[in-house]
């Protein structure tokens, strides 16, 4: 009875370890909630709240750890939406740990940068109301056993990063992403703070619509949300399969992904997204929102795998090529774009295609473990890399105070710390060889590609090899604009002015220095790292999944054909990553940091300024978008406005309005305010009442 | 031994010393008449405790769904308490916000004595199984509402007001004391299971006798529900009291008027030819429609809330209607009970804030609330939109519920569907004047846009009742459960025996049904 009742008020269901599971993401919207409150006591107590609340999550996230190590996993739920039965729950397992891990520490790490880079903002309480809103959505997403939570999470990360990319929303000129000015098409390629934050939120909204659409088509035949309960229970694949509903459903879900991961066709918001406080981009392309989309695909892609059997191939190749093309067609906007944030924006798009192309090659080959091991590999160095890039490229703007590299230049010498770590996470993105962590889940995506044994797969992989060129480049190019060369005139006026290039101080350099030391120190043992991710999750993949009966030892796993070299390296594979590390560097080094080459020469040739242009905006997808999907749809409203809206509903709506209120004025006839007529009609009631029930 | 522990009788003995003890607290107290601070902790210490006390039991399981307690007078079960919870919080939340709304007013220590009772009243009609039991618990209930109505006795509209009411009262208590003999005269008992036993196997000539004990039940409860056509003292009454105590009257007294009917009518119901429950239906669509029909073009917010909450009287009634033909029908009705005691207890505080900062009732006072107001107004709004059953608030899952309930009896009874549809179109006309109240808060400016001092423990008892609204919205499946396993204890205080009653009554496994 005791149990029974404890049930009821649905607190079975939390105990052992599972605890933490739940704090993980309860943590930061609690933390979230009560920072209003706080914010009334002091402004110093307020920015601890955050930062406690912050670490109480990541602490929770680590205490999971054990849990993954063993190999296991724990699935707790309770009751949640009972008139459908439909079951709240969590579900650590060996995925879902590590990736909890990685977004609750680097947050921890963004939110103490933010202390720094945020400090004496006047609307903070705002800022980390948000933030902590954003890592309890993207926790949720992570943590959670069924669709329907985790599209609640989706909605909380897409309603954050809203809110904190339209942060500035008071729009002044310096906030401002693009060059002011600048149009394409007739559109304007430049945004506010604001309209950036509507443009992510509305872009992402499309995608979330068909994810939407694609859970309940499941739910429709399952009857479950559950990750469990739909890999337990099949016949709703099979029954799906029949109709042709299965690939279309989960492409659908895939759009989901699409959206929040800024791949094509909905990459155009990440660009502006730039508009928010640096850590908000670092905080966005490191850990949580862009994440998202990776992780439901490697939350669903074993559990699609293992429906193999009702034909999913197409499926993954829509998720390979999406990848494939979303990862060349912003690297080459990167190379051309003069805004620091601007180009490591496009370079995270570009490397979120990269583990796209992994995962949908996972599906696509003998190997599942192969391409699913990479492309998270991927996602753990990227999150790590990128995190440290943000954070070091916010610390150029908050000495520069601009965003624009042409105003930098000749910065090494006065931000040392910046310019070291800067360097080192930079090498990574670059995939310099052997030493990074780049380099290591970039060579697994190559040798997944490669070994596939799927029909298309060596377009993909040339395709892959290109954008690793273009990547050393424009991540040489970066580096070289800002650090090295002369000072720029408006570094030269600043000084002039007296005021002094300055490095930033240790909560904001540190947090920058752990990670890109992280992604060096995890390069370095790469050769290990790598095939044991392979190994982990290789198991998790086996143990639940049924999915690669034998586990592939370390090292072979990679190349299980025999074309075994030196560090358990795919030959082709490392030759390729060498080469397009070296063309891209080379390159890079040579325009960029010798300033052997002026980068002017392409505007004096007609061909090469025409391909500069086109690619500087944005192969003109934003023009079509706007044309597209804003000021069309707008004209057909318009039309729909003058000769429908305004007409007949304006027609039918006082007409309905006039009735109700002429029978609302008879009610109220009725009710005279004299007690007789009321004993009256009481007493008629009665009557009534007993006829009726006679009758 | 165990009567002694038994829930009813503790809340009987913390609330009852308490309430008598704060009088004579204040014969004692130099200033007389005033200290309302202290006589408002007092009264919101015992009530605190005792929901504590009552959870608790529930909690722990000790709750002894079949002993009987002082001759079948009282029982302790789990229906019983999910209504003095209920009702408790409505209590609490009003004495709480009495603590801002008295400030300054006269005689407190009256005032908080009479809610206390009042509360005791509410209680022991949701645990009583007998029915002279229930009538000495719904006077006490009542009696001191009617002076709690009264209670501004310089305010000519409140003494009306309390007089409509008294008058209603007295006549609705006579048809109880007439409808109780009549039941008396032709089973012989006044315990309610054993009476319902005997409606059961009844001669067929005294059939129609039943029938009208039944029907007189119907309307001497249904006064205190608010349903049509017993309605019509309710929006002067509701609008005339203390505007704390409206929210009283609305939220608590019309909920222990739900228990009560659930006690008995339902079981009629199920012992009596069942075909009457047709004529539940229509006054359950009379009055929702009534209700919302009133409220659209009113100019005062408490009577607008007045009118709301005799529309979702007609809501609840579906349920009730439903309840032989549907497992999930009077688990609707309960969640939707306790839900709509929070929602409407919240209005009608945020409404009383309102007067204690503004002095003004009327509609247009309110322009510009959400700047010079802001947590009243948030809460004010997400009470109109909890009422009117917008997702995700908890108002929309037991919405949900009965409105399902009432689809799934399709099946069985061709009209029960109808309820429903009459249901979403109220939901949607309703619509029309909450939603008008949040547009007059949001969008429009009042002639001043000052920002006033909102009253603390006000604003204390709306954020719990925005707490609760939501955080039960997101996550209903607690009150859920605890309704569905309610229920079934309404049928465990016939004596068994007559198994074809069990059988009727709704039972928990099946609620997943829809």
């Amino acid at each position: 009875m005791v149990g029974d009742n404890l049930k009821m008020a649905g607190i079975v269901g939390f105990e052992g370890i599972a605890i933490f599971a739940w704090l993980v993401w309860i943590l930061p919207f609690a933390g979230g909630a009560i920072i209003p409150a706080v914010a009334k006591v002091g402004k110093k107590v307020r920015d601890y709240t955050a930062v406690g609340f912050a670490l109480a999550s990541a602490i929770s996230a680590a205490a999971l750890i054990p849990l993954a190590f063993s190999g296991s996993e724990i699935h707790s739920q309770i009751n949640w939406i009972s008139v459908v039965n439909v079951k709240a729950g969590v579900l650590p397992d060996p995925l879902s740990i590590v990736m909890t891990n990685l977004v609750a520490w680097i947050s921890f790490l963004i939110i103490i940068y933010s202390t720094g880079y945020m400090h004496g903002d006047r609307d903070l309480t705002r800022y980390w109301f948000f933030m902590l809103f954003f890592i309890g959505s993207m926790q949720l997403i992570v943590l959670s056993d069924n669709l329907l939570m985790v599209f609640f999470g989706w909605e909380g990360v897409g309603l954050a990063s809203y809110a904190l990319i339209g942060f500035w929303y008071y729009d002044k000129k310096k906030d401002f992403v693009g060059s002011i000015g600048d149009r394409a098409g007739g559109i304007a390629m430049w945004a506010s703070p604001s309209h950036a934050g509507m443009k992510a939120f509305l872009m992402t909204r499309a995608g979330d619509t068909m994810m939407l659409a694609g859970m309940f088509m499941i739910f429709i035949y399952s009857g479950t949300f559950g990750f469990k309960e739909l890999l337990q229970n099949q016949a709703w694949a099979a029954q799906m399969a029949h109709q042709n509903l299965l690939v279309p459903a989960a492409v659908l879900l895939f759009g989901g992904a699409v959206g929040k991961s800024a791949q094509f066709p909905l990459n155009e918001w990440l660009l502006e997204a730039m508009t928010g406080p640096t850590p908000v981009s670092a905080l966005i392309h490191a850990a949580t929102m862009v994440k998202a989309g990776v992780f439901l695909v490697a939350r669903i892609g074993p559990l699609f795998f293992a429906l193999a059997a009702f034909g999913m191939t197409q499926f993954f190749e829509v998720v390979a090529w999406v990848g494939a093309i979303t990862a060349f067609l912003l690297a080459t906007q990167a190379i051309v774009n003069p805004e620091i944030k601007k180009v490591l924006a496009y370079s995270t798009g570009s490397q979120i295609g990269y583990m796209m192309m992994a995962l949908g090659i996972a599906g696509l080959s003998v190997n599942f473990v192969d391409g699913y091991a990479a492309g998270f590999f991927q996602l753990m160095s990227h999150a790590m890399f990128k995190a440290s890039l943000f954070m070091g490229a916010g610390a150029l703007l908050h000495t520069v105070g601009s965003r624009f590299m042409t105003d930098m230049g000749g910065l090494r010498k006065h931000m040392r710390k910046t310019y070291i770590f800067m360097l080192l996470a930079s090498l990574s993105l670059a995939a310099a060889p052997l030493i990074t962590a780049g380099f290591w889940s970039k060579d697994a995506i190559f040798a997944a590609v490669l070994e596939s044994g799927y029909a298309h797969a060596l377009p993909l992989f040339g395709v892959a090899v290109v954008v690793a060129a273009m990547t050393a480049f424009y991540t040489f190019r970066m580096i070289g604009m800002a650090f090295f060369g002369k000072k720029s005139k408006y570094l030269e006026e600043m000084e002039q002015r007296g005021h002094h290039l300055h490095e930033v101080g240790p909560n904001m350099w540190v947090p920058f220095a752990i990670l890109a030391v992280a992604t060096i120190a995890t390069g370095v043992v790469g050769f290990i790292i790598g095939p044991q991710i392979t190994n982990y999750l290789g198991g998790y993949l086996v143990h639940y999944f049924g999915i690669g009966k034998e586990v592939p030892s370390a090292g072979v796993s990679i190349a299980p054909e025999g074309g075994k070299t030196f560090f358990g390296l795919n030959p082709t594979a490392a030759a390729a990553s060498f080469g397009a590390f070296a063309i891209g560097a080379i390159l890079g080094y040579i325009v960029y940091i010798a300033r052997k080459v002026d980068p002017e020469i392409i505007s004096r040739n007609i061909v090469t300024r025409a391909i500069w242009k086109f690619l500087y905006n944005r192969w003109y997808l934003n023009t079509l978008l706007y044309w597209g999907a804003v000021i069309g749809p707008m004209a057909i409203y318009r039309i729909i406005w003058r000769y429908f809206e305004s007409t007949i509903i304006d027609g039918i709506s006082p007409a309905f309005q006039y009735t109700m209120a002429y029978f609302s004025k008879v009610v109220r006839a009725g009710q005279t305010g004299i007690t007789q007529t009321y004993l009256f009609v009481f007493g008629v009631g009665i009557m009534i009442i007993v006829m009726l029930m006679l009758l | 031994m165990a009567d002694l522990i038994s829930t009813p009788l503790i809340v009987t003995l913390i609330l009852g010393v308490v309430g008598l003890a704060i009088p004579i607290i204040d014969a004692f107290k130099k200033e007389r008449g005033s200290n309302n601070r202290l006589y408002s902790g007092i009264a919101f210490g015992a009530l605190i405790i005792t929901i504590g006390f009552v959870i608790f039991r529930v909690l722990s399981g000790e709750v002894m769904p079949a002993v009987l307690f002082s001759k079948g007078v009282l029982t302790d079960d789990l229906f019983g308490s999910f209504f003095a919870i209920a009702l408790l919080i409505v209590s609490i939340m009003v004495t709480a916000s009495s603590w801002n709304y008295m400030k300054g007013r006269i005689n407190p220590a009256a005032y908080y004595s009479l809610i206390l009772l009042s509360s005791i009243g509410m209680v022991l009609i949701a645990y009583s199984t007998d029915l002279v039991m229930l009538l000495v618990a719904w006077e006490l209930m009542s009696i001191p509402t009617y002076a709690l109505a009264a209670f501004s006795k310089r305010d000519p509209i409140s003494n009306e007001a309390a007089i409509k009411y008294f008058m209603f009262g007295a006549l609705s208590s006579a048809i109880l004391v007439f409808a109780i003999g009549l039941v008396y005269g032709i089973t012989g008992t006044t315990n309610i299971g054993s009476s319902i036993q005997a409606m059961a196997s009844l001669q067929k000539g005294l059939v129609p006798v039943g029938l009208l004990a039944i029907g007189l039940f119907i309307a001497g409860f249904g006064f205190k529900m608010g349903l049509v056509p017993f309605h019509m003292w309710l929006p002067d009454a509701y609008e005339g009291a203390p505007t704390t105590i409206g929210a009283l009257l609305a939220a608590g007294t019309k909920k222990a008027g739900f228990a009560a009917a659930l006690r008995v009518i339902v079981l009629g119901m199920f012992a009596l030819n069942v075909d009457w429950t047709v004529t539940l239906a229509i006054v359950a669509v009379f009055t929702m429609t009534l209700g919302n029909l009133g409220a659209l073009i009113q100019k005062s917010v408490p009577r607008i809330l007045a009118y709301s909450s005799i529309a979702q009287a007609g809501y609840i009634l579906i349920g009730i209607a439903l309840a032989p033909y549907s497992n999930q029908a009077l688990t609707g009705s309960l969640f939707h009970i306790l839900n709509h005691a929070v929602m409407k207890s919240a209005g009608f505080i945020a409404a009383a804030a309102v007067a204690a900062t503004l002095a003004s009732y009327s509609l247009e006072k309110y322009r510009g609330l959400g700047r010079r107001m802001p947590i009243t107004a948030i809460a004010f709004s997400i009470s109109l939109l909890a009422l009117a059953g917008v997702p995700p608030l908890n108002g929309f899952w037991s919405k949900l519920v009965l409105f399902g309930a009432a689809i799934n009896s399709g099946s069985v009874v061709a009209w029960g569907p109808y309820l429903a549809i009459a249901g979403v179109l109220n939901s949607a006309l309703s619509l029309g004047y909450y939603a008008w109240i949040i547009r007059k808060m949001y969008m429009e400016e009042g002639p001043d846009m000052s920002k006033v001092k909102e009253p603390r423990a006000m604003v204390a008892v709306l954020v719990f009742a925005m707490v609760f609204m939501v955080g039960f919205g997101v996550w209903h499946a607690p009150i859920l459960q605890f309704a569905s396993k309610a229920v079934p204890h309404l049928s465990n205080i016939v004596p068994t025996g007559s198994n074809h009653l069990s059988n009727i009554v709704p039972s928990s496994k099946t609620l997943h049904d829809f």
